[in-house]
């Protein structure tokens, strides 16, 4: 047989499947250069292996190239296995036939001479020959190879155990099968609308000996269902009807190695263009197939065939005899998906069982990151919960604020009014006064128009006095409004000093009528503040009259109210200090709150308003009691440095 | 009357006290204003024929305290207060303060012209008063020793007899003393001596 095309060598990844298809060994020529230098490679390779060390030596034999998925599964199971069972040592040579690129009588000596010569100085304890091309070449050289090593199997097909039936009769080893029928009543259950099944196969010797299985096989499993055979025909005509099909169609097939047309190809190659060309779901027995396009099919685990001859090997170098070895059943087919192909053509997932291998499957969102989004989701509910928990108390706490303030403004009206109450007296004097000199100005003018004389002069004097009196009394009346109009806080900049200076002229006539001094003692600097004058002037009102109170009962000489305002450390300090009876130390605590008063008739409002006020302007009240007789009240406002006061008629 | 009436205006509301004085002015009167008693009390006040219009409430000495004051110097003057509201105890304490009207504020002018006039006049009858009064001193400090003696008993209404037994003179002897004396004084009758002896407060004319 002539040497296969390079083609064939250069597809690496299609020989996957050859692991298992592959029936006829075909040697060719080995080039005898390459084959020295690796046969010497070997050798040094295998000389220090003897002398480190006194091991068990297992020769395991694979058909095809050392790189196929298959063959690196089998040899991942069957190192696990030694691994975890072996109580001894065991080495292990691999060696690789290449089929079905490197075939023929030529080559299979070439192999044999190699090998022979390769293991001469440490000939292997057992041999273990993986997939049908290896077993039947070990059978047919074993004796004259390693006459003394028994062999073992792995991966091969019942039939070709039959066939050599005669002299496999004391071997021991794991046989594989592919399910067919399996693979198509499973498919068929999938697909119940499917009215037809159809079948590929090629036209090598192998194919045409699946197809002969496969129309053992199908019809007991079709369900009565059409089968049509595809066997034989060229590529190009598979893939335009394959592509002319849809869902009432099932396609299985185990692929070619070739075509209808004569084209070479391999099992996985084939399917792989088979399964991405057609409209119909494609099934096929081999899980490498999967990720092709191929739906699935029950389909033998690779590793787990390793992993059993794994076991048989170590017990056959314990020395267990073996016919004394317990046979395997072929290795188990389960049922592989790819859950891609499975949403593709609607399969129902409940129709899925249980221990089916699902490939390709993107966990969904919920499957990867259910914890997470649990947490997360358990946060997010937590947080928008306390978000919501917190707007509402904000809500709350404004509505309050903006009661309170309310009341505050209101009730610094009311204690206005009081204070108004308490001046009324001294405020009708102040009125009155100027319009009394109004009367009597007005009375005197009237006299002088009456008499001969030429009094102009006088009488201009007399006009400009009355002129002056009027908006004198217009004044304290103006002063008066503001004092008592119930306005929203303003948060306006003036000067302190001249607030109370206006303060001063208010209460002037009330210090008179009550026989008290007032001494007004101003700073030099202005004290500009931000905020709402007239409520200042309502706290020094209040702090005045206080003090005016504890005067009362002293003698008229003692009768003093001293009131100063200055800067000091970047504040606008005023102070209001009596020489009364002062404040007994166990009120002095007492004295800002709500209802307190040592006044008999006191409402105990005045105090705690002040403060209220005073510290809404960022400031601070308090009382001391002096030195010698009395008490001082101090507040204190931060000053705005810098800015220019918008209060008018700063002297 | 020889001169004008001079009022003297005790107010510390500026206002005021010049409307008042204007108006007093105007009305025919001599006025001065002063800003508070003390004021009042440093300035060398002339003996004149007037009063005092005072603001009740001043601060400073009281209303009695400034007419001991002038006291001290040999006059008194009338005084007419000016009160926001004329209560009881204001009112008592501006009669002890030796008031002679109250005014309420607002002023009207009518009322103040009256209560001035009135204080005047009271100021007049004062001052006649206190003229007769001194007359009668310079005429009895011409009395010898012993005639005043004698006019002392006449007046406490004495006998002529009585009187001289007392002092253990004859009868023509008192006579003579009464007649020298009675000359000295410029009376006639017994009644006009007694009148002269009544003191200040009966001496009407």
């Amino acid at each position: 047989m002539p040497t296969p095309p390079a083609a064939d060598a250069s597809a690496s990844a299609s020989l996957k499947e050859q692991l298992a298809t592959a029936a006829a060994v075909t040697l060719g020529a080995w080039p005898g250069v390459a084959a020295r230098a690796i046969l010497a490679m070997a050798l040094c390779v295998s000389s220090a292996a003897v002398l480190a060390a006194p091991s068990r030596n297992l020769l395991v034999l694979y058909s095809n190239s050392r790189l196929l998925p298959g063959i690196v599964a089998v040899d991942r199971g069957l190192r696990d296995a030694l691994a975890d069972h072996s109580a001894l040592p065991i080495q292990l040579f691999s060696e690789f036939l290449d089929s079905p690129q490197f075939g023929g009588e030529a080559h299979e000596r070439t192999i044999v001479a190699y090998l022979k010569s390769k293991y001469s100085d440490q000939p292997p304890q057992a041999l273990l020959a993986v997939s049908d091309a290896a077993f039947v070449f070990l059978v047919r050289h074993r004796r004259e190879l390693f006459p003394e090593a028994p062999l073992l199997y792995a991966s091969v097909a019942p039939s070709v155990l039959r066939e050599f039936a005669a002299s496999a009769q004391d071997l021991v080893g794991v046989p594989v099968s592919y399910d067919f029928a399996g693979t198509i009543e499973q498919a068929l259950r999938w697909h119940p609308k499917a009215r037809r099944l159809v079948i590929i196969t090629g036209t090598a010797p192998r194919d045409r000996g699946w197809e002969a299985r496969l129309r053992r096989e199908a019809p007991p499993v079709a369900g009565g269902r059409e089968i049509e055979f595809w066997a034989g025909l060229p590529t190009a005509t598979l893939l335009q009807r394959l592509a002319a099909l849809d869902d009432r169609t099932v396609v299985f097939t185990i692929g070619y190695f070739v075509d209808g047309a004569g084209a070479r190809s391999n099992p996985h190659e084939a399917v792989a263009r088979l399964a991405k060309a057609s409209a119909a779901p494609v099934y096929g027995p081999l899980d490498t197939f999967i990720g092709t396009g191929v739906v699935g099919g029950r389909m033998p685990s690779f590793e787990a065939v390793g992993r059993q001859a794994g076991m048989i090997v170590v017990k056959l170098l314990a020395g267990v005899p073996p016919a004394s070895i317990e046979r395997p059943a072929p290795a188990p087919t389960p049922l592989h998906v790819d859950w891609r192909q499975v949403k593709r053509f609607g399969i129902d997932e409940a129709a899925i069982p249980a221990d089916t291998i699902v490939h390709y499957r993107e966990p969904t969102f919920w499957e990867q990151y259910r914890l997470v989004a649990i947490v997360a989701t358990a946060i997010i509910l937590l947080q928008a919960g306390l978000i919501g928990a917190l707007l509402l108390e904000r809500r709350r706490r404004r509505t309050a604020e903006v009661a309170a303030q309310k009341h505050r403004v209101e009730l610094a009206h009311a204690s206005r009014l009081a204070v108004a109450g308490e001046l009324t007296a001294s405020i009708a004097h102040e009125i009155n006064q100027p319009l009394g000199a109004v009367q009597i100005s007005a009375d005197a003018a009237d006299l002088l128009l009456q008499s001969d004389d030429d009094r102009r002069d006088d009488l201009r004097r007399i006009v400009t006095r009355i002129r002056r009196d009027s908006v004198r009394a217009s004044d304290v009346i103006r002063r008066l409004r503001a004092l008592l109009a119930r306005h929203e806080p303003e948060r306006l900049l003036f000067d302190v000093d001249v607030a109370i200076r206006e303060v001063a002229t208010l209460m002037s006539a009330e210090a008179r009528r009550r026989g008290v001094t007032l001494d007004f003692r101003s700073g030099t600097s202005p004290c500009n503040v931000l905020g709402d004058q007239t409520q200042i002037q309502q706290v020094l009102i209040n702090l005045a009259l206080n003090a005016m109170d504890a005067a009362a009962h002293l003698e008229p000489d003692q009768r003093v109210v001293v009131i100063t305002a200055e800067e000091a450390g970047g504040r606008a300090r005023v102070t209001v200090r009596d020489r009364g009876k002062g404040i007994a130390a166990e009120d002095l605590p007492k004295i800002f709150d709500s209802f307190y008063s040592t006044k008999p008739h006191g409402m105990g409002l005045g105090l705690s308003i002040a403060r209220t006020i005073v510290e809404a302007h960022g400031g601070r009240i308090f009382a001391e009691r002096n030195t010698g007789a009395g008490a001082t009240f101090t507040f204190e406002l931060p000053l705005r440095a810098g800015a220019k006061a918008a209060a008018p008629g700063t002297p | 009357m020889s001169a004008r009436a001079l009022i003297h205006v005790v107010d510390d509301d500026a206002s005021l006290r010049e409307s008042l004085v204007d108006l007093l002015r105007a009305g025919g009167f001599d006025a001065q204003g002063y800003g508070s008693t003390g004021e009042f009390l440093l300035e060398s006040i002339p003996d004149r024929h007037g009063c005092l219009l005072l603001d009740v409430k001043l601060p400073g000495p009281s209303g009695l305290e400034l007419q001991a004051a002038l006291q001290s110097r040999g006059f008194t003057l009338p005084i007419v207060f000016l009160t926001g509201h004329a209560d009881v105890p204001t009112s008592v304490r501006a009669m002890k303060a030796g008031a002679v009207d109250f005014l309420e504020k607002p002023v009207v002018r009518e009322k103040l012209f009256e209560a001035i006039e009135n204080a005047l006049a009271r100021d007049a009858a004062a001052r006649a008063t206190r003229e007769v009064a001194q007359r009668r001193d310079a005429r009895l400090a011409a009395l010898t020793t012993r005639e005043r003696e004698v006019f002392d008993r006449i007046v406490a209404g004495r006998r002529n007899q009585e009187i001289a037994d007392e002092y253990g003179i004859s009868l023509r002897t008192v006579k003579a003393y009464r007649a020298q004396l009675m000359d000295k004084l410029g009376v006639h009758t017994a009644a006009e001596l007694g009148r002269l002896a009544g003191g200040p407060h009966d001496a009407t004319d």
